[in-house]
């Protein structure tokens, strides 16, 4: 037996199986880019512990994930924000992670998408466990994932096949599989492809891609998800007020207790969340109601000429241009209510 | 740290550079291995680090009275103190919350209105095997079957020694702690030799377990609903392959890596699903695991000494805590007392019905004692009694309402995945991989090396914990 030359012909053959492999998903047209995971979320949330009261904290769901362009808020107010926010999760768990584990007391600002704000308060609902599994996740995680973590990032910056997505964008052999339909046996799943459209950076800043904006069939895709059997019309499935008011209020109270300052967002949506959020989460019962029972400024997308007629290429989400202003605009706004901190260098 | 994690890579480049670095002699060389062997232990928890220096600094203790000692009362009080601490600590950390929740549950029964408060106790992980392998050592120098370590520093490198310390093979002291009296390096082919054997172990966990079986397992057994016959046995059947997959995968892994440093530890998987018979069965499936319970438990208890009704408590016994060692909960307890009633029946049949095994009932006889393993990793894996029961019925048909879960696909894929470990066990369970791999074409052994090293990075493990670290 002679392993040396199987060990040679081994890793020749894996490099070449490897190196074709990248180039099959890069002629499929994927590129190398991060996985909006716990680690990159906990990496974040760590720097919350040791933030200032001159920092601001973003928490929420996607809409200020993709609407807040950490950039742009450090050109307009010299800070740059730590961003908490997580797709399709309620900011309740984070919150209260931030209130009851730390001392920050500088400027949190939430982001409400109401269909996600106020879903629930329970782990047993998707929106509420997601947030709550990334703040577990954070707290529980061992140094060897740290560093696995850190790791990570060179592949994942290098390989478009370093990926953790599922469903129409997998690329690991596990979620390739799962993919794989054959066969009546089970009522198959209708639910339409789902693929990714925003790409993440390091400080987990979310900026949508330029095929959502240019591509309006893809655009389509994402437009088919949301409104997947529901209409505007269609009550939402969770949706529990008194309960998210009762603890959310509770603890804004606390992080202003300590000489917190909270700021509420309400990002821009249109046509189909635009009619379904006006239909069951009518803004003086819901958004008002939050500002005044929480004591936060609120700062709704509404209320600014400038920000009103803005477009969500797939209704949800701001294009990465249309974010940019977005951002400017807000942060102008805010610091000329002296709503968050700035730190304007002047020459 | 896990095996199947960067960081492990990184590690272990580091370690295999300062074990072949010319600027360290063999006392640092070991000092370094087991400086290495607390990184790689504290990277999970740092604090729980103490429990192994306790646990080390008691037997080693123990082991060096023991060795002087003869006065039968001071070495039984030496001995007891080692079981004390290490009983104890497995007691406390991976009992303490079962046995709360069983005092809180009799209380109640008895009518007693009492709630405890959660004890929120951290499993340290491995804690069963280092324990295991402590306890071996104070027993082998209380019953003077081996000498005392040499020195402190080969002691605690026993203890701790990466490869095997958190999940095993639990290799007793004559077998490991001499092989670091000399200084060891692996020739060429053993180096090789051992990376081979990383791979496959990492193929086994991150391709076979993780990839292929684990999302059906988990789908199975984590569902609410009363299933249909076939899921229930496709869901058993893909967590009978994970566990295998994920545990000697385990082992296949610590077994090669410590062959890249020039130690050689023993076999802990034999080809078990081909198995003829439950005696076949577990001397090929934990090995290391049964036979600690065969020399510390079984024959103390009386093994075969002292008649056949006594065997068969001591057997039942052991195979029960055996149950327990794996898990504090009541379905292990099942598990166990499965295996030792398989156990009983089977030296029934011997002394009964005895029939001569030949190629053409052996194959039938490794199916049914498969088929009776898979019944029995339903309760080792279903947390609750009413999912275990609930498979149960289902597996048997007696529940004709069942639910389809499991799409054409999956059932395909776990059935050829079960049937090729199946086939492959029997074809192999005579030889070894060393025996075929030195009859295969290098280049042809390099495309199967090939294909595992491609599969486990497409398969992008990541980092899911072996299942027997919870053990």
């Amino acid at each position: 037996m002679n392993l040396k030359q199987s060990l040679i012909c081994a890793i020749a053959l894996c490099v070449l199986g490897t190196v074709a492999w990248e180039l099959y998903w890069r002629s499929q047209g994927y590129y190398p880019d991060l996985d909006n995971d716990e680690a990159l979320f906990a990496a974040q949330r760590k720097r919350a512990d040791k933030a200032s009261n001159s920092d601001v904290i973003l928490i929420g769901s996607s809409r200020i994930h993709f609407d807040i362009q950490l950039d742009v808020w450090k050109k307009e107010t010299g800070i740059k924000p730590i961003q908490l926010a997580y797709p399709g999760a309620t900011p309740l768990p984070v919150f209260h992670d931030l209130v009851h584990k730390t001392d920050f007391s500088g400027t949190i600002v939430v982001g409400v998408t109401p269909g996600l704000f106020f879903s629930s308060t329970t782990t047993e609902k998707r929106a509420y466990r997601s947030a709550n599994d990334k703040v577990e996740y954070f707290h529980d995680q061992t140094y060897a994932q740290q560093l696995n973590h850190m790791l990570s990032i060179p592949l994942q910056q290098n390989l478009a096949f370093m990926s953790d997505a599922d469903g129409v964008d997998a690329m690991k052999l596990q979620f390739l599989l799962e993919g794989i339909q054959f066969g009546n046996r089970i009522e198959g799943s209708d639910f339409p492809p789902f693929p990714n459209f925003a790409d993440i950076s390091l400080d987990r800043n979310l900026r949508m891609t330029e095929k959502t904006v240019t591509d309006t069939a893809f655009a389509r895709l994402i437009k088919n998800v949301w409104s997947f059997k529901s209409t505007p019309e269609t009550p939402p499935r969770e949706l529990d007020k008194e309960g998210v008011m009762k603890i959310f209020v509770a603890d804004a109270k606390a992080f202003q207790d300590r000489g917190g300052n909270l700021v509420l967002l309400r990002c821009p949506s249109t046509e189909y969340y635009r009619k379904k959020e006006e239909n069951f989460y009518c803004r003086d019962e819901f958004w008002d109601e939050l500002v005044k029972q929480s004591g936060a400024k609120g700062y709704h997308f509404e209320d600014y000429v400038q920000l009103k007629d803005l477009d969500c290429p797939e209704w949800s989400h701001l294009s990465g241009e249309d974010a940019d202003f977005f951002t400017a605009e807000v942060a102008k706004i805010m610091m000329n209510d002296n709503s968050i901190p700035f730190n304007l260098k002047t020459n | 740290m896990l095996f199947n994690s960067l960081s492990f890579v990184v590690f272990l480049v580091i370690v295999l550079l300062l074990y072949y670095s010319k600027f360290l002699n063999w006392t640092n060389k070991k000092r370094m291995l087991l400086l290495a062997s607390y990184v790689f232990y504290g990277l999970w928890n740092p604090p729980l680090v103490i429990l192994l220096w306790i646990s080390t600094m008691v037997d080693w203790t123990a082991g060096k009275r023991l060795a002087v000692e003869e006065n039968q009362r001071k070495r039984k009080m030496w001995l007891l103190t080692s079981m004390f601490v290490n009983l104890g600590f497995l007691g406390f950390f991976k009992y303490g919350n079962f046995l709360l929740e069983n005092f809180t549950a009799v209380i109640n029964t008895m009518g007693f209105e009492y709630e405890a408060l959660p004890m929120d106790i951290i499993l340290p992980m491995g804690i069963s095997f280092y324990t295991f392998q402590t306890m071996s050592y104070t027993i082998d120098m209380y019953k003077r079957k081996i000498e005392p370590a040499r020195t402190f520093l080969d002691f605690a490198l026993y203890v701790t020694f990466f490869p095997q310390l958190v999940a095993g093979p639990i290799v007793r002291a004559k077998d490991l702690i001499t092989q670091f009296y000399e200084e060891k390096r692996a020739t060429a082919n053993q180096f090789f030799w051992g990376v081979f054997l990383l791979t496959i172990g990492l193929f086994q966990k991150v391709v076979m377990a993780d990839a292929l079986l684990s999302s059906t397992s988990d789908n199975v057994f984590g569902s609410d609903k009363l299933l249909h016959g076939v899921d229930a046995w496709v869901g058993t059947l893909a967590f009978s392959g994970q566990i295998f997959f994920d545990f000697a995968g385990y082992s296949t892994c610590a077994i090669g890596i410590a062959l890249m440093l020039g130690i050689i530890l023993p076999d802990n998987f034999r080809y078990p699903y081909a198995s003829l018979g439950f005696s076949d069965l577990w001397s090929r499936w934990h090995i290391s695991l049964s036979s600690w319970l065969k020399d510390y438990l079984y024959i103390p208890l009386g093994g075969n000494r002292h008649g056949i009704t006594r065997m068969y408590v001591a057997l039942m016994l052991t195979m029960l805590l055996g149950g327990l060692w794996h898990g504090a909960a009541w379905t292990f307890m099942v598990w166990g007392g499965l295996h030792g009633t398989y156990l009983i029946l089977e030296k029934l049949q011997k002394q009964y019905l005895p029939f001569k095994i030949t190629k053409w009932n052996g194959i039938f006889l490794a199916f049914i004692t498969f088929s009776c393993v898979n019944i029995t990793w339903v309760f080792f894996r279903a947390r609750e009694f009413d999912t275990a029961w609930n498979m149960i019925k289902s597996m048997f048909y007696m529940q004709t309402e069942g639910e389809k879960i499991l799409g054409s696909f999956e059932v395909l894929k776990v059935s050829v995945v079960v049937g090729i470990l199946f086939i492959c066990h029997w074809l192999m369970r005579n030889t070894s991989m060393k025996a075929v791999s030195l009859k295969t074409n290098p280049f042809v052994l390099g495309i199967f090396w090939a294909i595992m090293l491609f599969l486990i990075i497409i398969s992008q493990g990541s980092g899911e914990q072996f299942i027997y670290f919870q053990f």
